[in-house]
C-alpha cells in the first residue's frame, strides 16, 4: 500500500472508531470504564457475590486536616467497613475549584454519589434536584441520635442535607499570637481595637509582621473579618445583618468596614496580604515571621503544639461588645457529606456518608478537638489551649451565625471575595466597597427563595 | 494540472476529516452558548428568554471594562513589545557562533515548555513582597523606595503578570521566526552582501519582507493567544486585588461559574469571540496581503 | 554597544533557565528552608522529598495517560490537518477561502468558553471515561493552528513540484505522500512540538473531563497533589513540579537538535 493511502486509511479508521463509540449503546462492551452504566445493571442491594457496588466520592482537600483524615482514617478503614463496595475518590480541591467542578457536574447531570457539600454551591444543586434529603434515612438507622444537637443539622427549610463531624460547631475565628514575640516588643494582649493598632505598630518597629491571615481572593475577609469588625462594635447589628434585617447602610456595619480599611492603612497586615494564600499564611505564623494569625480554631490543635502560641478573642471596638460573651458560630448545616439524589444506590451512599462523617469525627477527636458527634470513645485529654478555648467558647452565650455561610447567594459571595481582597490592599476606600456590596445585597437571592 | 488534482473525490477525502473533527468538537459546542446568552440561565436551569438583556447588563458592569482594559494591555504588551523583541532576538540568534546559537536556542524555548501552573507559581515567588526576588534585589542595591507588593498594587499588578507572560513566550516566538529566517534562500544574502549591504539593511530589506507568512502566523498566534489570556491570572492573583487583574476570559468564567449567571457569562463569551473575529479579520486583511514570490 | 547587546541577551537567556535551577533547588529543601531560603542552594539536601512525593503521587499512571493524550492528539491532528492544509493551498475548491477562515476561528475559541457543552457532548457520544474524551476535543482545538501553519508553508512551495509528479503519472494521493509530506516534515515537527506543549500542559478541560483517577493526566495529578498533599510544603511541591516537567525537559533536550536539523533541512530543500 502506498504510504499516503495508509495514512488516509488510518485516519478514516480512527474516525470510524469514534463513530462506533458514538453510536454504541450503553450495553456495548466497555467494562470498567463506565461506572454509572455498569452499576445500573445491578440490583440496588448490591449483595450479589463478586459484583461490587461502585460509588464515586468527591472529597474536600483543602488543608492538612483534610489530608490527614483521608490518609489516616478514611482510606485504611473503608474497605473493612464496606467489603461490597468499590469506591473511587476524586479529590475536589476546595473553594472556587471545587465549586466550579460541582457546578459543571450539576449542570450536566453527572453528580458523584457522595460529595462534600458547601453553602457556596448548595443552592444550585438543590434547585436542580441533585441533593438528597437525608432525614428519613438517618432517623431510621439511628445515626441522627448520635449528634448532641440533632436540630443543628437542619437547613432553614427543615431538611437535612449534609452530615458532618460536628467539629465545626466549635470552629470560630480567634487571634492566635506568639507570647514571646509580644514580650520581645513589649506588647500586652490588646483589649480594644485601638490597642490592637498600637500593639501592631510596636511589633512593626521591632521588624515583626503584626498580623497575617489568608487574604487571597478575600478568604479571611469574607469568612470572618467583616463579621468580626462589625460585631466587635455592635453584635446586634451583625445579628440583624445575618438575618437580613438590615443592610450595608447601617451605621454599625459601615463602622465595621471602615475599621478594616483602617487596619489595612495602618500597616497591621503583612505586605501583600491580598495575595497571601492559606498555606503561606500558616507558614508565616508558625515560622514566627508574624506575631498574630487571624484564623479559625480548626487549626488550634496543630498550633497548640507550638509552645509560644496562645490566643485571644477579637478585641472590642465599643461598649456594646464583650469579648467573653460574643462569638461567631461557624457551623452551617450545609457543610458536610451529602448524597446525590440521583444515585443508583441510595442506601449504600447514605451509609458511606455516615461513615465519612464519623471518620472526620474520629480524626478531630484524636487531635484533641471538641466534636458534636458521639464516637463511642472516651474523650481524650485535651491540650491546655483547647481547654482554655472551650471554657471561653462555652461561656459565650451570644453566638452569631457566620454571615458568609448563612446569608449570601453564590453571586454575592463571589463579589464579597472580590471586593474584600481589594479592601485589604488599603488602596480602596471603604465607601466604594460599601456602595458595591450594598448593591449586591439588594439583589441577594438567598432569602428570596 | 489543477483540474487533475482537484476532483470532487480528492477534495472530500482531504478536507472532510479535519473539518468534521473541528466542527464537532470546536464549533458545535458554541451553539448552546449562543442560545444560552439570550436566556436567564443559572447553569442547569433556564429561567426564561431575556433577549439581549444579558448583553446590556454585562456591559454596564465596571468589571467588564476593567477586564477589557487588562486584556488589551496584554495584547499590546505581547504584540508591540513582545514581537519586536522576538524578532530582534531571532536575528541576534542568526548571527551567533554555532555554540552560542545552540545555547540561546535551547534556553529560549525553555519557559514555554513548562506548564503555566509551574511558571506562574515561580513568578509568584519572585514577586512576593517580603522575601521575593525582586524586592530582595531592590533592597540589596539600596532602592528600598522602589519595593512594592507587586501583585496587590493596582498600578503594578497587570504589568507584573504581563511581564511573566512576555518572558514565557518571547523565546518561543523568536524560535518560530528564526526557523522562518532559515528558510530564506542563502543566495539572497550572498547577492545582498556582494552589493555591499550591511547587517541592518539585510534584515530590513530581505529578512523581514520575506518572513511575511511566518510573521503573520506568529502575529495571529500571539495576538489571539493573549486575547485568551487567563491561566496565569488564575494562578497568580485570582483576578485580584478585587477585579483589577481580571481578563475578559476570567470575567466570563467568574460570571458564569462563580456567580452562577451562565446567561451573562456566555454573553461575555459571545462579545469576546466577536472581538477576536474582528482582530483576526484585520490581520488577515491588512498584514501581508501580497504574497512575496521567491 | 555590540557587547552590550550580547550581554543583554545573555542575561535574558540565563533568566530563561532560572526556573529550572529554582525547581531543582526547591525540590531539595526542607519545609522551613523553602520559606527562609527561597533562591539560594539548599543547605541540607532533602532527597526524601522525592521519595515522599513518589509514594503519594501516582507518577507512572499519570505519565502514561499524558503520553496517550498527547500522542493521540498529535497523530490525528497532523494527519487530518496536513490533508486539509494541502487541500486549501493546492486544490481549486470554491470554498477554499471560506474554509480557511472557518478553521482559523479555532484559534480564537478558548477552551474554557465551551467546557459545559463539551462535557455534555462527550457524555452523549459515550466517549466519557475513555481516552477519546480528551483526545478528540484537543484535536478539534489544535487543528486551527496546525492548518494555518501548514497552509503558510505549503503556499510558499513552488507549484512545479507536483507538476513534475503529475507528468510522471502520479495521482494526487501519491503526489501528496511522496512529494509534499516529506517537504512539510519540518513544519510537522514544529507543530508536533507546539501541540505537545499545549496538550501536555493543558489543565482546565482535563480537570473536568479527565477527573477519574485512572484517566488523570500529569497536570491534573499535579494539581490534586498541590491541593491535597503539598499544600504548604514547597519542597514537595518543587519535587512534584520537577517530576512533572522532567519528561518535557528531557524530550526537549534530545529533540532540540533534531528539530533544528529538520528545520534546516526544510530550508535547504528550497
Amino acid at each position: 500500500m502506498k504510504p499516503m493511502i495508509r495514512i488516509v486509511f488510518t485516519a478514516l479508521l480512527v474516525l470510524t472508531m469514534v463513530a462506533v463509540a458514538a453510536c454504541s449503546s450503553n450495553n456495548s462492551s466497555s467494562p470498567s470504564t463506565s461506572p454509572s452504566t455498569g452499576a445500573s445493571e445491578q440490583p440496588s442491594g448490591g449483595k450479589t457475590d463478586g459484583e461490587k457496588v461502585k460509588l464515586r466520592i468527591m472529597t474536600i482537600t483543602t488543608d492538612e486536616n483534610r489530608n490527614n483524615i483521608m490518609e489516616q482514617f478514611i482510606k485504611p478503614n473503608i474497605a473493612k467497613e464496606f467489603p461490597n463496595l468499590e469506591v473511587e475518590f476524586e479529590p475536589g480541591g476546595g473553594g472556587e475549584d471545587m465549586a466550579n467542578k460541582m457546578k459543571t457536574y450539576n449542570a450536566s447531570g453527572d453528580m458523584p454519589d457522595i460529595f462534600w457539600n458547601d453553602a457556596g454551591f448548595f443552592t444550585s444543586l438543590n434547585q436542580a434536584g441533585n441533593i438528597m434529603d437525608l432525614t428519613s434515612y438517618i432517623t431510621e438507622d439511628g445515626f441522627l441520635n448520635k449528634y448532641k444537637v440533632p436540630e443543628a443539622l437542619k437547613h432553614f427549610d427543615g431538611k437535612i442535607y449534609s452530615l458532618s463531624s460536628g467539629a465545626d460547631t466549635y470552629f470560630t475565628p480567634v487571634i492566635f499570637y506568639h507570647k514571646d514575640l509580644f514580650e520581645q516588643a513589649g506588647v500586652q494582649v490588646p483589649q480594644t481595637f485601638d490597642e490592637l493598632i498600637e500593639a501592631s505598630k510596636k511589633l512593626k518597629d521591632e521588624g515583626i509582621v503584626p498580623v497575617v491571615t489568608p487574604g487571597k481572593d478575600g478568604w479571611g475577609l469574607k469568612l470572618f473579618m467583616l463579621q468580626q469588625m462589625v460585631q466587635t462594635g455592635d453584635p446586634e447589628a451583625m445579628m440583624k445583618l445575618v438575618n437580613n434585617e438590615t443592610d450595608f447602610n447601617d451605621p454599625s456595619v459601615i463602622a465595621g468596614v471602615e475599621r478594616i480599611e483602617r487596619l489595612a492603612k495602618e500597616g497591621v497586615f503583612a505586605d501583600g496580604i491580598a495575595n497571601i494564600d492559606y498555606g503561606p499564611a500558616m507558614e508565616m505564623f508558625t515560622s514566627k515571621k508574624s506575631a498574630m494569625l487571624w484564623m479559625f480554631t480548626w487549626e488550634l490543635p496543630n498550633l497548640a503544639k507550638i509552645d509560644s502560641v496562645d490566643f485571644f478573642p477579637f478585641p472590642s471596638s465599643s461598649d456594646k461588645y464583650d469579648p467573653n460573651k460574643v462569638a461567631q458560630f461557624w457551623g452551617s448545616p450545609l457543610n458536610g457529606y451529602a448524597v446525590s439524589a440521583k444515585t443508583e444506590h441510595p442506601d449504600e451512599a447514605v451509609k458511606v456518608a455516615e461513615f465519612l462523617a464519623m471518620q472526620d469525627a474520629l480524626y478531630f477527636e484524636s487531635v484533641g478537638s471538641a466534636i458534636a458527634l458521639e464516637t463511642g470513645n472516651t474523650a481524650a485529654n485535651l491540650s491546655p489551649l483547647m481547654e482554655k478555648f472551650l471554657n471561653w467558647y462555652n461561656a459565650a452565650d451570644v453566638k452569631i451565625a457566620s454571615f458568609a455561610l448563612n446569608s449570601v447567594d453564590a453571586r454575592m459571595s463571589a463579589e464579597l471575595s472580590t471586593q474584600g481582597a481589594r479592601l485589604l490592599t488599603g488602596e480602596y476606600p471603604s465607601a466604594e466597597f460599601l456602595k458595591v456590596i450594598n448593591q449586591e445585597w439588594e439583589e441577594n437571592t438567598w432569602f428570596g427563595n | 494540472m489543477n483540474k487533475f488534482f482537484s476532483t470532487k473525490m480528492s477534495i472530500a477525502v482531504f478536507a472532510t476529516p479535519a473539518l468534521l473533527l473541528f466542527t464537532v468538537f470546536c464549533v458545535y459546542p458554541l451553539l448552546p452558548q449562543l442560545w444560552m446568552s439570550l436566556h436567564n440561565h443559572n447553569g442547569f436551569q433556564n429561567l426564561g428568554f431575556v433577549g439581549f438583556d444579558n448583553y446590556w447588563s454585562v456591559m454596564k458592569s465596571s468589571s467588564f471594562w476593567v477586564s477589557h482594559r487588562n486584556t488589551y494591555l496584554i495584547v499590546a504588551i505581547s504584540v508591540l513589545i513582545g514581537l519586536p523583541l522576538s524578532m530582534v532576538f531571532a536575528l541576534f540568534i542568526d548571527v551567533q557562533t554555532p555554540r552560542l546559537r545552540r545555547f540561546f536556542k535551547s534556553a529560549a524555548m525553555f519557559p514555554a515548555i513548562l506548564s503555566v501552573i509551574v511558571v506562574s507559581q515561580i513568578w509568584v515567588a519572585f514577586y512576593e513582597p517580603n522575601w521575593g526576588l525582586f524586592n530582595t534585589i531592590l533592597r540589596s542595591i539600596g532602592l528600598d523606595g522602589l519595593t512594592r507588593s507587586w501583585l496587590t498594587n493596582e498600578k503594578t499588578v497587570m504589568i507584573s503578570i504581563g511581564l511573566t507572560f512576555l518572558w514565557q513566550y518571547i523565546g518561543l516566538n523568536a524560535i518560530l521566526l528564526y526557523t522562518g529566517i532559515k528558510t530564506i534562500p542563502k543566495n539572497y544574502y550572498e547577492a545582498a552582501l556582494i552589493d555591499g549591504a550591511n547587517a541592518f539593511q539585510v534584515s530590513t530589506r530581505i529578512t523581514i519582507p520575506l518572513l511575511q507568512d511566518v510573521m503573520k502566523y506568529v502575529l495571529i498566534l500571539s495576538s489571539l493567544g493573549s486575547m485568551a489570556f487567563y491561566a496565569h491570572v488564575r494562578v497568580m492573583t485570582a483576578g485580584g486585588p478585587g477585579d483589577l487583574s481580571r481578563t475578559v476570559i476570567y470575567q466570563m468564567y467568574y460570571t458564569a461559574f462563580d456567580t452562577s449567571q451562565f446567561g451573562k457569562g456566555t454573553a461575555i463569551a459571545v462579545i469576546f469571540i466577536l472581538q477576536c473575529l474582528v482582530i483576526s479579520f484585520l490581520i488577515q486583511r491588512f498584514v501581508a496581503r501580497e504574497k512575496v514570490e521567491f | 554597544m555590540k557587547n552590550g547587546i550580547r550581554l543583554f541577551w545573555f542575561v535574558v537567556g540565563c533568566s530563561f533557565l532560572f526556573p529550572l535551577y529554582w525547581m531543582v533547588s526547591m525540590s531539595l529543601k526542607s519545609k522551613s528552608e523553602a520559606y527562609n531560603n527561597q533562591f539560594g542552594l539548599p543547605k541540607a539536601w532533602a532527597w526524601d522529598n522525592y521519595m515522599e512525593v513518589l509514594s503519594k503521587y501516582d507518577f507512572p499512571l499519570y505519565f502514561k495517560n499524558s503520553v496517550i493524550y498527547t500522542g493521540g492528539t498529535i497523530a490525528i491532528t497532523l494527519v487530518a490537518g496536513t490533508m486539509l492544509a494541502y487541500c486549501l493551498s493546492r486544490m481549486s475548491w470554491k470554498f477554499n477561502g471560506l474554509a480557511l477562515f472557518y478553521v482559523s476561528l479555532g484559534l480564537i475559541v478558548p477552551i474554557e468558553v465551551v467546557i459545559i457543552p463539551l462535557f455534555q457532548l462527550v457524555k452523549s457520544l459515550h466517549i466519557k471515561d475513555t481516552y477519546f474524551a480528551l483526545i478528540l476535543p484537543y484535536t478539534g482545538f489544535s487543528l486551527a493552528s496546525c492548518v494555518l501553519m501548514l497552509f503558510a508553508f505549503l503556499r510558499s512551495l513552488p507549484k512545479e513540484l507536483e507538476e513534475a509528479a503529475c507528468i510522471d503519472g502520479a495521482n494526487v494521493y501519491q503526489a501528496f505522500s511522496r512529494i509534499i509530506f516529506p517537504i512539510v516534515m519540518p513544519a510537522l515537527v514544529t507543530q508536533t512540538v507546539l501541540i505537545f506543549m499545549r496538550v501536555w500542559n493543558e489543565f482546565p478541560l482535563a480537570f473536568i473531563l479527565g477527573a477519574r483517577d485512572q484517566f488523570r493526566p500529569l497536570t491534573v495529578g499535579l494539581h490534586s497533589f498541590f491541593v491535597s498533599v503539598g499544600v504548604s510544603h514547597w519542597g514537595y511541591i518543587g519535587a512534584a513540579m520537577m517530576l512533572t516537567s522532567l519528561p518535557t525537559i528531557i524530550i526537549y533536550m534530545i529533540g532540540n537538535e533534531k528539530i533544528e536539523n529538520a528545520l534546516t533541512a526544510g530550508a535547504i530543500l528550497k
